[in-house]
């Protein structure tokens, strides 16, 4: 802690690097005053800068915290400076962006997501309506008619009011003033004190592009039309500060005490690897008929991977799975001839075809598939089982592969019914039912 | 000897946690498949341990909560695929400048643009490493299992903060997305590491980006700290000032280049199969080294020599490391899952008087058999 209270942050007798008569030094000027009045430790102060005229501004201070970033990302890097300091650290810190109207065009996702939530950042938006380091071209901000190199017949799109734009988010402390304005600093430092997020619209002439081709002046800044009007101050502060609830709300969150470590309890005569393919209607289990077998599979000490597919869409169209489990190491985790393809609707038979496993089925594959489908030609052995109406469409893809583990004897039976008790609880026994029903069907 | 506890568990969930094992605090996430996973794992685990797991807007905003976070002290870290690491492209860029660590886990699918999201690929092997103006070396490293993710996390986070830049985990979406069975006692992690920060009391001579010698890395002081701190993006001498090019800010571009190639040996790994007698080599990485290996296993069942390495640390090349494996053999063959051979394209200079061929895959994952046959041809 600085022990000696500071009258200013600046550097001593530095130069500014800002054109005569530009606002940017009443600007500089009142952040200073406004440091000073708030008696801010430096320590516990950042300046965010962004790319820009204004935002070279980091080079005048001498004692906070000086951050400059990238165009229009400076309420990023601060949002994220505050997000730290105020979860894992004290919340000390107060950091202030400076950016151009330019960075706030570019960055404006930034500027609303702080607003929308409300994290301790103060937003200082330079508005001199254009983009003056690189030659005076028009920003979102310039005003209709104005006249900039790149608009010379005058601006014919409209201003965003940047004001309105994070009002609308839920920002609390938002005002438009003039650069000239006798209280700048004042508003300045309110909106740094505000414990939640700020914003300040800092109207100004850039002397380089802006006069000279338009007919304005400092006096007639404060009345132009397009959105120029002054903002109230506001009055009232509903909201909580981003951190202050996220410390609240989120964390702390009890930890889960569910321990989903599978230790060996079985042995398999498998050696070496067998690989599935399990393929129904989204939505009918078939990605947790799979996460069963493979979890049997370790039951009983083999190896194991998983892989899902389904559309676009995660409610709708197919849903298919495959398990590979393996005595060894799986090093490819691909399928090229399944050992068996469990075909549970219409929609799974439509993706297995598509994506070429039916094309690659073997005379060593099993195919286990609802009866009602259309029939296959072949090389494998295939079983047509009424599985859906046997064991409800829910079931059937787990039933089937069940069925079908105990009929090729690759695990203990208990191993699979272990699985799915563990997901079904006493459910299980409908299980055992559809079993004992299936294994006839598949001798 | 006990039974081995296993869990089931993806690659993205390996990464999770990973980057927690490695003291990560701070994660900021934007969905996209076959990323999200991480995604998720964060917001899940981290609120716990008194965390932040934040969801962003976009992807460019988290990676810059990630690199504030950073510049407030804590280990960041965010997760993405192609199309989200071209957004934070820039931001890679201003971390690398500011030399503030984070680690970006980016889970390969088949490009360009939005391209296919849950297919697999390996295509992004030049994008992330040559993503800055000037070529400078980003650590790239790349797990083939979930238990490597765990590892490779671990690893990425302590070279983020050794060498104060960022990361990169190159994982994929079979690799990611996959769930398999984890040994959860025999999961290797690196020693848990924190940036070295500049003591206390020394306030006023603290210079943001000193150094001593071009491969040090500055002392840490986090924004907010006692220290006053001058962060730029923009070149800069040591103390933060921007400089168009005195000597002493093209000293401290150099320095940035420096301490990364000085450690180069370091963070060289690979992990080799090795046949002393082989006259075939094959690299390989990822989610095709897991491949390979089934691929030389039916080759040397067939009595063929075949040397294996998967190559972890993709980047920088472990230049040492890939010439000495390479002894004896008269061939290499580079397998990847990209059109034009990316990696190839890096280490072929490595190889001089050998023949240095690419087994590549577009669109689904190389085959055993597309090795197994450049292996025995």
């Amino acid at each position: 802690m600085s022990t000696v209270q500071q009258t200013t942050f600046l550097r001593e007798s530095v130069a500014f690097p800002f054109c005569k008569g530009c606002g940017h030094h009443h600007y500089v000027h009142n952040l200073d005053r406004a440091f000073a009045a708030l008696q801010l430790d430096p320590q516990k102060a950042c300046i965010v800068s962004d790319i820009g005229c204004i935002g070279i501004l980091d080079a005048l201070f001498a004692t906070p915290h000086t951050f400059h970033t990238t165009h229009g990302r400076s309420t990023a890097f601060a949002t994220g400076v505050e997000l730290a300091d105020g979860i894992l650290h004290d919340s000390k810190l107060k950091s202030v962006v400076v950016i151009g109207d330019g960075g706030a065009t570019i960055g404006l996702l930034h500027v609303v997501n702080a607003a929308l939530m409300n994290v301790d950042v103060t937003v200082l938006v330079a508005n001199n309506m254009l983009y003056g380091m690189t030659g005076g071209q028009n920003s979102g901000f310039s005003p209709l008619e104005f006249v900039t190199p790149t608009t010379p017949e005058g601006n014919i799109v409209p201003p965003m009011d940047i004001c309105a734009m994070v009002k609308s988010c839920g920002a609390e402390y938002v005002t438009r003033v003039s650069a000239t304005d006798k209280n700048l600093a004042g508003v300045i430092a309110d909106a740094i004190a505000h414990p939640g997020f700020a914003l300040v619209e800092i109207v100004e002439l850039c002397t380089e592009f802006a006069i000279g081709r338009n007919k304005i002046d400092g006096k007639v800044i404060q009345s132009m039309s397009s959105g120029y009007e002054p903002a109230l101050l506001p009055t009232t502060f509903a909201r909580k500060e981003f951190c202050e609830e996220y410390k609240e709300k989120v964390l702390g969150r009890p930890a889960k005490t569910k321990d989903d470590t599978i230790t060996q309890k079985y042995i398999s005569s498998l050696r070496g690897a067998k690989r599935w393919v399990i393929a129904g209607t989204a939505g009918e289990k078939v990605q947790l008929s799979s996460y069963l077998l493979m979890r049997a599979g370790i039951l009983c000490g083999l190896h194991a991977t998983q892989k899902n597919d389904n559309p676009v869409t995660q409610g709708s169209g197919f849903s298919l799975s495959e398990v590979v489990m393996s005595s060894g190491d799986i090093h490819y985790t691909g399928i090229t001839v399944p050992d068996a393809v469990i075909i549970a609707s219409a929609e799974g038979l439509k993706e297995v075809t598509v994506n070429g496993t039916f094309a690659r089925c073997a005379p060593s594959t099993v195919i286990v598939m609802e009866d009602s489908l259309p029939e296959l030609q072949s090389p494998a052995r295939v079983y047509r089982v009424p599985m859906r109406s046997l064991c409800t469409p829910l079931r059937a893809t787990t039933s089937a592969a069940a069925a079908l583990l105990a009929r090729e004897n690759l695990l203990p039976r208990e191993a699979m019914a272990e699985s799915i008790r563990l997901h079904v609880g006493e459910k299980a026994a409908l299980y055992e039912q559809d079993i004992e029903k299936l294994l006839p069907l598949l001798a | 000897m006990s039974t081995p506890r296993i869990r089931i568990r993806t690659g993205n969930q390996m990464v999770a946690e990973g980057a927690l094992h490695a003291g990560c605090l701070f994660f900021a996430g934007y969905p996209i498949t076959p990323a999200s996973g991480i995604y998720k794992s964060m917001i899940e685990e981290l609120p716990k341990r008194n965390g932040v797991a934040i969801s962003s807007p976009d992807e460019i905003s988290a990676l810059a909560y990630c690199v504030g976070a950073s510049a407030r002290g804590a280990k960041a870290m965010t997760a993405t695929s192609g199309p989200g690491w071209s957004l934070m492209v820039e931001t890679v860029q201003y971390a690398l400048m500011t030399e503030l660590p984070v680690v970006i886990a980016v889970v390969q699918r088949l490009g360009p643009s939005t391209g296919g999201a849950t297919q697999g690929a390996q295509g992004d092997v030049l994008l992330t490493e040559y993503c800055t103006s000037g070529a400078y070396t980003i650590p790239v490293f790349a797990p083939s299992t979930a238990a490597e993710c765990f590892e490779v996390t671990t690893l990425a986070t302590y070279w983020a903060e050794e060498l104060r830049t960022p990361v990169v985990v190159l994982s994929d979406k079979e690799i990611g997305m996959m769930s398999e069975d984890v040994n959860i006692d025999a999961l290797h992690a690196w020693p848990v590491h924190q940036r070295k920060s500049v003591p206390a009391g020394e306030n006023g001579a603290y210079k943001t980006y000193d150094f001593a010698s071009p491969a040090d890395v500055p002392l840490f002081a986090p924004v907010g700290g006692e220290h006053k701190t001058t962060i730029t993006g923009s070149a800069h001498d040591k103390r933060g000032a921007l400089q168009k090019n005195s000597p002493e800010t093209i000293a401290v571009l150099r320095h940035l280049q420096e301490k990364v190639t000085a450690r180069a040996e370091e963070m060289a790994y690979v992990k080799t199969d090795d046949d002393p007698g082989a006259d075939t080599l094959v690299v390989s990485f990822g989610i095709t080294a897991r491949t390979a290996k089934e691929a030389a296993a039916q080759a040397r069942a067939k009595g063929r020599r075949v040397r294996l390495v998967n190559v972890i640390s993709l980047f920088p090349v472990p230049e040492t490391l890939l010439t000495a494996a390479a002894e004896g053999c008269s061939r290499v063959l580079v397998a990847e899952e990209n059109m034009t051979g990316q990696y190839r394209s890096v280490i072929r200079h490595l190889f001089p008087g050998k023949s240095v061929e690419g087994i590549n895959g577009f669109g689904a994952m190389i085959t055993p058999d597309a090795i197994l046959e450049r292996i025995m041809a």
